[in-house]
């Protein structure tokens, strides 16, 4: 009766095996092609500014989610942020021990709608709620126009 | 229950790719809808969002990821899937919402970006089949549907060229469509009968080919259509759906008894008991050109084996006696799959408030049904 043993091999069973092999292209769209654009070519993040509410959105939308109106107006992110929370993952996606645990942090910016989730670029004992950071880019000539031209967030002053 | 109408429709462009994010689609389309129907984001109270499998996005729980797009931020919101049934069905969602009473005012937003999936949105349909009796087969969807065509041409005795007609007469109908990915003023029989055999008998100008796009409508009480003196509206008098066996093995390939069930419950709604004379036009679900005819006679609106007969005589051309995909359907606007909900139910709006431009049905007509098949069989009017 199956419900009530346990087994925790399926080969024990006649089986087959499967794989639900899926690749994609995914298009950064119109407000992305902005935000990467200007990443690559400039080494700065963009916002998209609402002229009806006043949010400036981070990463950039086409549209304000609330007013829902086109957004045309892009504005500089500060380059200073803080760190809105932080964690320290141990384990990787598999439930392997790391070799190390890696810093991750939630990054915002004073008057900008959203934030970035990020490497924080600290050793864990350093990594804290408040943290004054600013992004730690690759240079000019290998980046490409994607989220990991960032690599990191590094604290201000260390 | 309530009597709820169609008041506002939009759609993006359909094509092969377009450099829009699924969300920014979305945005697009309810725009749109919202635009048209004289409305804003505050006047909505619910949003149901239609999009077909999480795999061809490559977005799993993309309902979410789709939501501020669909005008559902910080509104009661829900996700419905029935296959390419859901071109049809998320207006069936919307429509109990507000007949119901839950809600006055609902937006229906359909979406779908397939050309994220690579090489072809077809590789990622091998993972519908059952995994133990198919899959070690390797089969192709295209295989199900050569065989019910074949099954359908058996049975009635149906010519390939009677059913090519249809995938001419719809690619020409879209010509007039402004969204149109497929549209051929010039396309002729010949042509679909020379196309390459994918499967046999489906050849490649029998099926629509994938794309991205997005629809929008927006759905409103009669009081709130009263209150806000709307006066393009279309009532939506009856909704049926019904699925038959899950093996299509079970089914009856030559004829869609779902449809005709699905049918019979709309009718009944509707009050509707001779359809082919008390309905004036049809957007039945045509991915494949031998499908509409199929679904005519499931809807109720030909006799088995008549469609293809009617379509030769021209009945069910825009001019004709019952103009069928008037909007230039699948075949020729283009099969984003849940997105279609643009030439089903927006082109059922569109033609009964005179809106239909160039593709607008040369005499009058008040009562129209749309259908779209899935897994699930639904059907709108
Ligand atoms: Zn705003």
């Amino acid at each position: 009766m199956t419900f009530l043993e346990r087994t925790t091999d399926a080969r024990r069973f006649r089986q087959w095996e499967g794989n639900v092999e899926a690749d994609y292209i995914y298009t950064s769209g119109v407000a992305g092609e902005r935000f990467f654009v200007a990443l690559r070519d400039d080494g700065k993040m963009l916002a998209s500014r609402c002229t009806a509410c006043g949010l400036d959105y981070l990463p950039p939308r086409l549209f304000c989610e609330d007013c829902f109106l086109e957004l045309t107006e892009f504005v500089d992110v500060p380059p200073e942020g803080r760190v809105a929370a932080v964690t320290m993952a141990h384990l990787d996606r598999r439930g392997t021990p790391l070799s190390r645990p890696q810093v991750w942090a939630l990054v915002t910016f004073e008057g900008i709608r959203g934030g970035l989730v990020h490497r924080l670029l600290v050793p864990p004992a350093k990594a804290r709620v408040g943290l004054a950071v600013r992004a730690k880019l690759k240079a000019r000539g290998d980046r490409v126009g994607a989220i990991t031209d960032i690599e990191g967030f590094e604290p201000v002053r260390s | 229950m309530r009597k709820v109408g169609v008041i506002g429709a939009g759609m993006t462009l359909f094509r092969r790719r377009l450099q829009e994010t699924g969300k920014e689609m979305c945005f697009e389309a309810t725009k749109m809808a919202l635009d048209s129907a004289g409305l804003t984001r505050a006047d909505i109270d619910m949003v149901v969002n239609g999009t077909a499998p999480d795999a061809f996005d490559g977005v799993h729980m993309k309902g979410e990821y789709l939501l501020d797009g669909c005008g559902g931020y910080r509104k009661p919101y829900t996700r419905v899937f029935t296959g390419g049934g859901t071109g049809v069905f998320s207006s069936i969602a919307g429509w109990w919402h507000v007949a119901s009473g839950l809600a006055d005012a609902v937006l229906v937003v359909n979406e779908e970006k397939m050309s994220s999936c690579q090489p072809h949105p077809q590789s990622v349909f091998a993972h519908i089949w059952d995994p133990i009796l198919d899959r070690p087969l390797r089969p192709n969807l295209v295989w199900i549907f050569a065989m019910e065509m074949n099954r359908y041409m058996h049975v009635h005795g149906v010519k390939k060229e009677d059913i090519a007609r249809v995938a001419v007469k719809n690619k020409r109908n879209a010509v007039g469509h402004p969204c149109a990915q497929l549209a051929d003023p010039k396309i002729t029989v010949d042509d679909v009968l020379n196309s390459e055999v994918m499967a046999w008998p489906v050849q490649r100008l029998d099926i629509s080919p994938p794309s991205d796009g997005a629809s929008a409508i927006v759905l409103a009480s009669e009081d709130f259509i009263r209150r806000r003196k709307i006066k393009d509206r279309a009532w939506m008098s009856g909704v049926g759906w019904c699925i038959d066996s899950t093996m299509w093995t079970d089914r009856d390939l030559y004829f869609p008894e779902y449809v005709a069930r699905a049918a019979q419950t709309a009718y009944k709604r509707a009050k509707i008991s001779d359809p082919r004379r008390e309905i004036d036009f049809a957007e039945p679900y045509d991915p494949f050109d031998y499908k509409e005819l199929h679904h005519l006679e499931g809807l109720l609106l030909a006799k088995k084996g008549e469609a293809p007969i009617l379509t030769r005589e021209g009945v069910t051309e825009r001019d004709g006696d019952l103009p069928v995909c008037p909007s230039g359907g699948l075949m020729g606007v283009g099969n984003p799959i849940a997105a279609t909900m643009g030439q089903k139910i927006g082109e059922l709006f569109w033609q009964l408030t005179n809106q239909a431009g160039k593709r607008q049905i040369p005499h009058e007509v008040h009562t129209g049904v749309a259908q779209a098949w899935g897994d699930l069989m639904p059907l709108w009017w």
